[in-house]
């Protein structure tokens, strides 16, 4: 006994210093911590851009914060006692089976915690699934390795759609709108995300499952499949593109204008029957026409699992290509459109594809040999398991000629 | 099976009923004999001694441990660097699916079979299990299954849906390979392994606890098991039912998650989650009890608050079954299913917080002793907490749509399964050692095995809550330089220090292989009673005899070795503890009143053969029907003789005894 007295004696000659080291402690170890993290990360969750992620944002704090601190004090109570009742000769402790009151007082106060998380996190859930505010319906198809947007016609935050808009890789919706997506799958479980602007929702199918996006603000964000889809599941992304609403006009006009053919003679209109005979039993371009005059209508179930593959009737008016993986704008210019003001945003993102912007190495490099860049199941001779269909492109064995064409035609979808 | 004694020279003088009526069988022919081989590598092909069958499984998993973490720092290298290429991307998927389908399956789980297999029956004071062949076969269904399952890697690629292994990818379809096969039959031998093991250990702890052993004089190390072996047992039918939907869509045309057909994949989800949840209980539960062991020994007080202990472990197996689709909320389960799970997982945390306040106030007023098991054990307390209150986070639905599949749930169930569960296992080897073998592990070697691991799992997972938060989804064989942010510390920095740290444990874990080979070499006979410790398991010898007790202990209290070395004694300050006896004086006190007649199960030959059908039936489910016919015969052979084998073996089976002593039994008297 006298000896464990004078432990706590000499304990609390020292306490000055001691007492206020797990506040240090504290104030060190959050600030590492915030500091620690990378700054304009695309995807950081903790970064909300709209009203959904926001939502979840004013939920999470707090309990990251309450959690941080419920750790630090057990982390900092373990530390102690350590310390303190490290052996230095004591005697053998009486042996004392527990403390009955002690311990019900400690259950009941993480429960009282937990009840005070519990509340507001079941209003949130309720609140993050309300459809009646919707202002603009998109469907959202994902397959393997990328995701299909598609615009019903009808009314999208205040501007008329006439006919329906089929794109892919960017979701183009107007700013502070409340947009409702659709989300389903064509093959595989996808998961459709994009952080700052709210939770992430499975894509099954089958199933039409909801999910409220709205950003504030125009601006580009980025987003990736988050459920496991099989091989290339690393390289199907996607981002979320807000427009304020004169510009988001602009773009459905343009995504619905009709469809311009290439100047007689000139390497796009080479190009053109190139695209005809290598890619249009898979790739619709709107408007396209053989020579004879009739449409050349794609027929992608006959080759493909999923039963589509990307409409690029305006694939200029996109930075990036086979799942919004590879750039089509160089570094330079995607930066700048990233990091662009809101104001800015939109003329930038109109421009589309500007020669100045124009990365041809990646589109290149495509068209020369899509598996090579991105794996998927497209070797010809090992289509057993799908009866000859691909998942995926695969190698069309074009030529550089062809490639010069392709490329000059494609340059002109915009 | 029931034991019957076998005729002996030493008269039987056990029980005032008298066993004088023994069972003599008819002369067995061939075949049908019972081995008796008690030393080489016959002993251990058809042993039943549960010891035997422990430390098999043990070296068996550890193996498996590190075929696991290879796969693992395979991983890390792949993701060190932007759009690295060490891995292909389909290699990549195979080689997260093995990486946990190894780790979870034959690593952790079946090395708390080895602790549990091993030490349940001499924490209960009990000389076998319950069914000694029915355990035989449990090690040998999973050495096989687990080497079955590794074999894919050689037969045209491994599994490469994800341990999770989602409908419709899982379909033959979308993943063409027999990988998946391989991993569905793996899996349901495996699982025989358990659900047979679960059978047996709840009831030996029902039937054979020593007179005395209350269940609330248990060892926490044995409720805990317990507990598991519930989970196990209404667990295990759930994958079962779901692995069999999934073989017979693949291999045999059926449309249980055809989307076509009208299938809805969020089945396979519920099924393997409802499975999976119980699961992540079954993994951790074991090392929660492995620490309520080693806290109490080293603080040198009684755990704080076993009855809470026992309960909240309790409390946890019974909540674990209403939380699965906590791992589906971003699955479209619909606000009220979700609002529910979210509030039921939430109440999870209260048992285990009770866990977690009643480690750190065993400690409280202790006299601490930092040897290596305790180090390993405090780690948890540490890791787990870090672990858990990220579990918290998990449980506010609306903001675990934002963390599910990134990184940051990698960092979460890390610090648990990890921080919890393995560095609980490791507090088990350095705490049992000298019991299992009779020597020591190196403690030097063992410190620095633990403070590696402790610095190498946050360096490795720490910064993947740095990560997940970021949104860097998980699974990806390649992360973009264009995601990673600005600064110093951006993602980049973090995956490198990631894949640092990755290897720091890999390091850890190789002072732990060295350290086994090392004290194996030095051949230095631990102490009867190393560690003071407190439970029934030191009250053997070391290594315990085949037998494990000479005579089966009376239980007068939780604690009961403690209580009988030591006593409380007036002195003017009050009451004090006192050694009064040693460890060497209990066990001679044990073995000078040594039971007269004790009884073993005979060796067979039988678990092995009937183990060995299994994955010839699986071979021939994938490769060629006419092979599970051959299969299915090794079986029913297997379970003929396991049925004809007389219930010992013959006298005329030994060999003479050298010393000219009468005396054949397989357990002579200490």
């Amino acid at each position: 006994m006298d000896r464990s007295e004078a432990t706590v004696t000499t304990l609390g000659e020292m306490s000055s210093t001691r007492r206020r080291w797990p506040l240090a402690a504290l104030a060190v170890s959050a600030g590492t911590f915030l500091a620690s993290c990378a700054s304009n990360a695309p995807q950081d969750y903790f970064d909300p851009a709209g009203p959904n992620a926001e939502k979840i944002d004013t939920l999470q704090r707090p309990v990251f914060y309450i959690a941080g601190v419920v750790a630090l004090i057990v982390i900092g109570a373990v530390g102690y006692i350590v310390f303190k009742f490290k052996d230095r000769g004591q005697d053998i402790p009486e042996q004392s089976h527990g403390n009955p009151k002690l311990e019900i007082a400690l259950t009941i106060l993480p429960a009282i915690i937990l009840a005070g998380i519990a509340v507001p996190t079941v209003v949130t859930v309720f609140d993050l699934n309300k459809q009646d505010d919707t202002e603009c319906i998109i469907n959202v198809t994902g397959q393997q390795w990328w995701w299909e947007y598609d615009y019903a016609t009808g009314e999208c935050g205040g501007v008329e759609i006439s006919q329906p808009i089929v794109t892919s890789g960017e979701l183009v919706i107007p700013a502070d709108t409340p947009v409702l997506l659709r989300v389903t799958s064509r093959d595989v479980i996808h998961s459709y995300w994009i952080p700052r602007l709210n939770g992430k929702r499975d894509a099954v199918p089958g199933r039409l499952h909801t999910l409220r996006m709205q950003a504030d603000e125009p601006g580009i964000y980025t987003g990736q499949c988050t459920e496991f889809c099989g091989l290339s599941h690393a390289r199907m992304r996607q981002a979320a593109v807000a427009l304020n609403q004169a510009d988001f006009q602009t773009w459905v006009d343009n995504q619905l204008e009709p469809y311009t053919a290439p100047e007689a003679g000139t390497l796009a209109a080479t190009g053109e029957q190139t695209f005809i005979a290598n890619c249009s039993k898979c790739h619709q371009v709107n408007g396209i026409a053989n020579a004879d005059g009739t449409p050349v209508l794609s027929d992608p179930d006959l080759y493909v699992v999923s039963g589509v593959a990307p409409n690029i009737t305006n694939l200029m008016t996109r930075t990036a290509i086979a799942g919004w993986t590879f750039d089509l704008i160089n570094e330079e210019c995607r930066d700048a459109l990233w990091t662009a003001s809101p104001d800015e945003f939109g003329a930038m993102y109109l421009a589309g594809v500007t020669p100045d912007c124009f990365d041809e190495a990646a589109l290149r490099d495509w068209l020369r040999n899509p598996p090579g860049m991105k794996p998927m199941y497209v070797d010809p001779n090992n289509l057993d398991s799908t009866g000859g269909k691909y998942r995926g492109m695969p190698m069309l064995n074009l030529n550089e000629n062809q490639i010069d064409e392709l490329v000059a035609y494609l340059l002109e979808r915009k | 099976m029931a034991i019957i004694e076998r005729p002996s020279a030493v008269p039987a003088t056990v029980g005032a009923g008298g066993t004088t009526e023994l069972v003599t069988p008819s002369r067995a022919l061939g075949a049908y004999r019972r081995p008796v081989s008690t030393t080489g590598w016959k002993s251990w092909l058809f042993t039943v001694d549960h010891k035997k069958l422990g430390i098999m499984y043990g070296a068996v998993s550890l193996f498996f441990f590190l075929v696991g973490g290879i796969e693992a720092l395979l991983i890390r290298l792949q993701l060190a660097a932007p759009d690295n290429t060490v891995l292909s991307a389909g290699l990549y998927n195979e080689m997260f699916t093995m990486h946990a389908t190894t780790m979870v399956f034959l690593f952790v789980m079946p090395m708390a079979a080895a602790f549990a297999n091993y030490f349940l029956p001499l924490q209960i004071g009990a000389r076998d299990v319950a069914f000694p062949r029915i355990n035989a076969v449990g090690f040998w269904l999973f050495l096989f299954g687990g080497i079955f399952l590794n074999t894919s890697w050689f037969l045209g690629g491994a599994a490469d849906g994800g341990w999770f292994m989602y409908s419709p990818n899982s379909s033959a379809l979308f993943s063409p390979s027999h990988g998946i096969d391989f991993w569905v039959m793996g899996l349901q031998i495996t699982g025989i392994a358990s659900l047979v093991g679960a059978i047996n250990l709840i009831v030996t702890v029902l039937n054979m606890r020593a007179p005395g052993m209350k269940l609330m004089n248990m060892p926490v190390f044995t409720w805990m098991v317990l507990v598991v072996q519930f989970l196990l047992l209404f667990a295990m039918p759930v994958i079962t039912v779901a692995l069999f939907l999934l073989s017979f869509q693949r291999n045999f045309g059926a449309t249980f998650f055809d989307v076509n057909q009208g299938a809805d994949p969020l089945l396979w989800q519920h099924l393997f989650w409802i499975f999976g949840h119980p699961e992540v209980y079954i993994i951790i539960l074991p090392a929660f009890g492995i620490i309520s062991e080693v806290l109490p020994t080293f603080a040198r007080k009684p755990l704080f608050g076993y009855k809470f202990v026992v309960f909240s472990g309790a409390a946890i197996g019974f909540v674990g079954w209403g939380v699965w689709a906590h791992h589906m909320f971003a699955s479209g389960l619909g606000p009220v299913s979700v609002a529910v799970f979210s509030v039921a997982t939430m109440l999870i945390a209260i048992p285990t917080g009770v866990k977690i306040v009643n480690w750190t106030l065993t400690l409280w007023g202790g006299k601490l002793w930092f040897s290596t098991a305790m180090l390993f054990s405090i780690g948890v307390i540490v890791l787990f907490t870090i672990g858990g209150v990220s579990g918290v986070t998990h449980a506010v639905a609306p903001s675990d749509t934002q963390q599910t599949d990134t990184y940051h749930i990698v960092a979460h169930f890390h610090y648990v399964i990890v921080g919890g569960a393995v560095m609980g296992l490791f507090a088990g080897f350095y705490f049992w050692w000298p019991k299992m073998f009779g020597q020591m592990l190196s403690e030097r070697l063992g410190k620095w095995n633990f403070w590696l691991m402790f610095f190498g799992v946050n360096l490795t997972f720490g910064p993947m809550h740095i990560l997940g938060m970021q949104g860097q989804p998980r699974r990806m064989v390649v992360w973009p330089e264009k995601l990673t942010g600005d600064g110093f510390f951006d993602l980049a920095f973090w995956n490198q220090v990631a894949s640092v740290g990755s290897f720091v444990i890999a390091a850890g874990v190789l002072l732990f292989v060295i350290n086994i080979f090392y004290t194996a070499k030095k051949k230095v006979a631990a102490p009867l009673d190393p560690w003071d410790a407190r439970t029934l398991e030191w009250i053997t010898s070391s290594p315990p005899k085949e037998h494990n007790f000479d005579r089966i202990p009376t239980v007068h209290s939780l604690d009961e070795f403690f209580h009988r070395k030591y006593e409380e004694v007036d002195t003017e300050n009050g009451p004090k503890l006192v050694k009064v006896k040693t460890a060497e004086e209990v066990l001679a006190e044990e073995e000078a009143n040594a039971d007269h007649h004790i009884h073993l199960p005979s060796p067979s030959y039988w678990p092995i053969v009937l183990a060995l059908g299994f994955p010839i039936i699986a071979y021939g489910v994938i490769f060629n029907l006419l092979l599970t016919i051959v299969g299915t015969a090794l079986v029913l052979l297997a379970i003929f003789g396991w049925c004809l084998e007389p219930s010992v073996a013959d006298d005329s089976d030994y060999d003479p005894p050298a010393g000219g002593d009468s005396t054949k039994e397989l357990a002579t008297l200490g």
